[in-house]
């Protein structure tokens, strides 16, 4: 019962926040030099279609209807029409979306784990070679330059190599053929995500390791961790049952928080390795003055950022029993 | 030397006595060594990057051009880092994109934490609503990805100046910053000192200015010195992505020249020492805001020092 009220509350707050991004968005672009009018319509378009356009977005009617109009056709999937592609962003949004979530969220899950059991395997032998040896890599790789490295990645990867491909998320010759199994498929998938997930893995998972190895010296501090060694319990089950449990809440934490910084990350490296995700899109929006598909871009983002961050908040809750909301 | 610097400093103020204790500290600390060193090393490029221009103009980073050499070119004895695509020396591209990054990173680093400071102050000392309205500011803005942020502002404002990138980095850096001199202050507010000084009849600006902001200063420097590093990804992700100033040489302008004129497979001379710059010099602002932690957590100190 409680968790559900928590829940509750966190949407009603979800919503408030999302309601004030999309009021200052609003406002910006009727407040930013040129015409509003023509950052939604493409002047490219017949008088028909633009007239159809204008009538379906509200954009005739005085300020204060459309903005009303604006955060209706967000709920009614109406973002406009893509100036590049001259397709309704919604639909384009919708084929990029899956593809982002997909790179992202296996990424993140990835170097998360890998992460808090190095983290907890090093921890344990604190101050030695090896220690030094691996927090000194995490750092290094925590500051790496993402677009560096994601080319340096390609160069080695997909060039000297040639291992990999160079950039997309399939092969089109495979799937044009009729008798292309889903297996097939989906190992094709996966081949062309290796280097994209290689990217995002190195950067975030220093800093996973960092936070775990120090929150599980922390934890090494406490009684119940004395109590189990004057148990004469093992120090593998100490360790893994005892420690690293509780050690682990920091990092999810963590995640929550550089979850921003994390959306940054995944932009630039579907744009570098041209995965059809929805970062590369409102990069390409924002350099072509695709208007409608950046702003549809830019909204949706926001709310994967808002909805992952109570997906975080729920899994700490789950993770720490001790946590009442 | 340790009481050099304590009996020279004995007229000081108590927390300047504290920061010139730290710092020497600091450079005991390997760790902040290292990024000390580092830094310098990167302070003479910056400073360097005056010399080149001077020498020849072909050696401006923008628009000396080698009379000879028009097209990309490996190291050599004119060009120790080689040419880009047009035959712009990489060298002093380089040593222009020091300079920049400094500009970039400190500048914005210290509007935020000006601005994370005042409100972390501000919302600590007064609570109430004040406190809440804030701190759900705070919240809302951290979860922003900064860098699409900008990128929204590139689209509809057009080609953005360094210095509107700096600003809108550092109006969107602060949340967390002031999060952490909020707690502090809530901390700081419950001493006797503060309370003293209110029977004394200090008024609340001068408990906020003279009382709480020196005690919460060695924390917002150790944030600067984490938000510089922010400010600079941040920027150099920006001009990669082809939205940085297009009259400034910066490192990520550099990556992204390589990128888009398609020379990342055939001028590894090209693509490795932008990258190699900002990452080594994150690191080095990295590493010397870990060893500033250790010294302002002494729960850290002990665990440095075992």
């Amino acid at each position: 019962m409680s968790l559900k009220r928590y829940i509750l509350r966190r949407l009603v707050e979800m919503a408030i926040i999302f309601w004030i991004i999309q009021t200052v968005l609003f406002f910006l672009f009727h407040l930013a030099p040129g015409d509003p009018l023509s950052r939604m319509v493409d002047p490219g378009m017949t008088h028909e279609e633009e007239m159809a356009l204008i009538e379906q977005l509200g954009l005739h009617e005085p300020l204060g209807t459309q903005y009303l109009y604006f955060l209706g056709n967000f709920f009614r999937g109406r973002f406009g029409i893509s100036f590049h592609y001259g397709q309704p962003v919604a639909r384009i949004i919708a084929q990029r979306l899956p593809n982002t979530i997909l790179l992202f969220t296996t990424a993140v899950i990835l170097s998360a784990l890998a992460g808090t059991w190095l983290g907890k395997l090093i921890s344990w032998r604190k101050e030695n070679r090896v220690d030094k040896l691996v927090t000194t890599g995490a750092l290094v790789c925590h500051t790496l330059f993402l677009p560096w490295i994601a080319m340096l990645l390609l160069w080695f990867g997909a060039f000297k190599l040639g291992w990999f491909p160079v950039n997309g998320m399939i092969s089109p010759e495979l799937w044009v053929l009729p008798r292309t199994t889903i297996l097939e498929k989906a190992v094709d998938i996966t081949w062309h995500m290796v280097l994209p997930m290689a990217t995002l893995f190195l950067i975030h998972f220093g800093s996973y390791l960092l936070i775990m190895r120090s929150s599980m010296l922390d934890t090494l501090t406490e009684d119940y961790i004395f109590t189990a060694r004057a148990k004469g319990l093992p120090e593998k089950i100490i360790r893994d049952r005892h420690a690293a449990p509780n050690a682990r809440l920091p990092v999810v934490t963590s995640v929550g928080l550089s979850l921003a910084f994390s959306i940054n990350g995944g932009a630039l490296t579907e744009t570098v390795f041209s995965w059809p995700g929805i970062g590369r899109e409102l990069v390409f929006a924002v350099s072509n003055n695709d208007y409608p598909l950046a702003l549809g871009c830019f909204l949706l983002i926001a709310v994967v950022v808002l909805t992952a961050n109570l997906v975080v908040d729920i899994l700490y809750g789950y993770l720490d029993p001790r946590i009442r909301y | 030397m340790k009481d050099n610097i304590t009996s020279s400093t004995r007229n000081l103020p108590y927390w300047s006595q504290a920061l010139l204790e730290n710092w020497g500290r600091l450079r005991r600390n390997p760790t902040g060594r290292l990024g000390l060193i580092l830094l310098l090393a990167f302070a003479l490029m910056a400073a360097g990057s005056f010399i080149p221009p001077l020498v020849s103009p072909i050696y401006n980073p923008m628009h000396g051009v080698d009379p000879v050499i028009s097209h990309t070119s490996g190291p050599s004895l004119k060009h120790w880092l080689g040419t880009d695509f047009i035959g712009r020396d990489i060298f002093s591209q380089l040593l222009a994109g020091a300079r920049v990054a400094f500009m970039v990173g400190i500048t914005a680093a210290f509007m935020s934490v000006v601005l994370g400071v005042a409100v972390g102050i501000l919302a600590g000392y007064a609570g109430g609503w004040i406190d809440t309205i804030l701190m759900r500011t705070a919240d809302m803005i951290m979860v922003m990805p900064t860098l699409l942020v900008v990128l929204m502002a590139a689209a509809l404002f057009g080609q953005l100046s360094i210095w509107t990138i700096v600003a809108m980095i550092a109006l969107f850096r602060w949340p967390g910053v002031s999060r952490v001199i909020r707690a502090q202050t809530l901390s700081l507010k419950q001493r006797p000192f503060i309370e003293a000084a209110r029977i004394a009849g200090a008024s609340h600006v001068r408990i906020m200015t003279r009382h709480l902001l020196p005690n919460v200063l060695p924390l917002a420097l150790l944030y600067m010195t984490f938000r510089v590093t922010s400010a600079i990804i941040i920027e150099a992700a920006l001009a990669f992505l082809g939205f940085g100033d297009p009259t400034t040489v910066s490192w990520g302008m550099m990556l992204q020249w390589v990128w888009k004129t398609g020379h990342m497979f055939q001028a590894p001379y090209w693509l490795l020492p932008p990258g190699i710059c900002i990452s080594l010099l994150t690191l080095s602002f990295y590493m010397l805001a870990r060893a500033m932690d250790e010294i302002l957590d002494p729960r850290l100190r002990r665990q440095g020092e075992s």
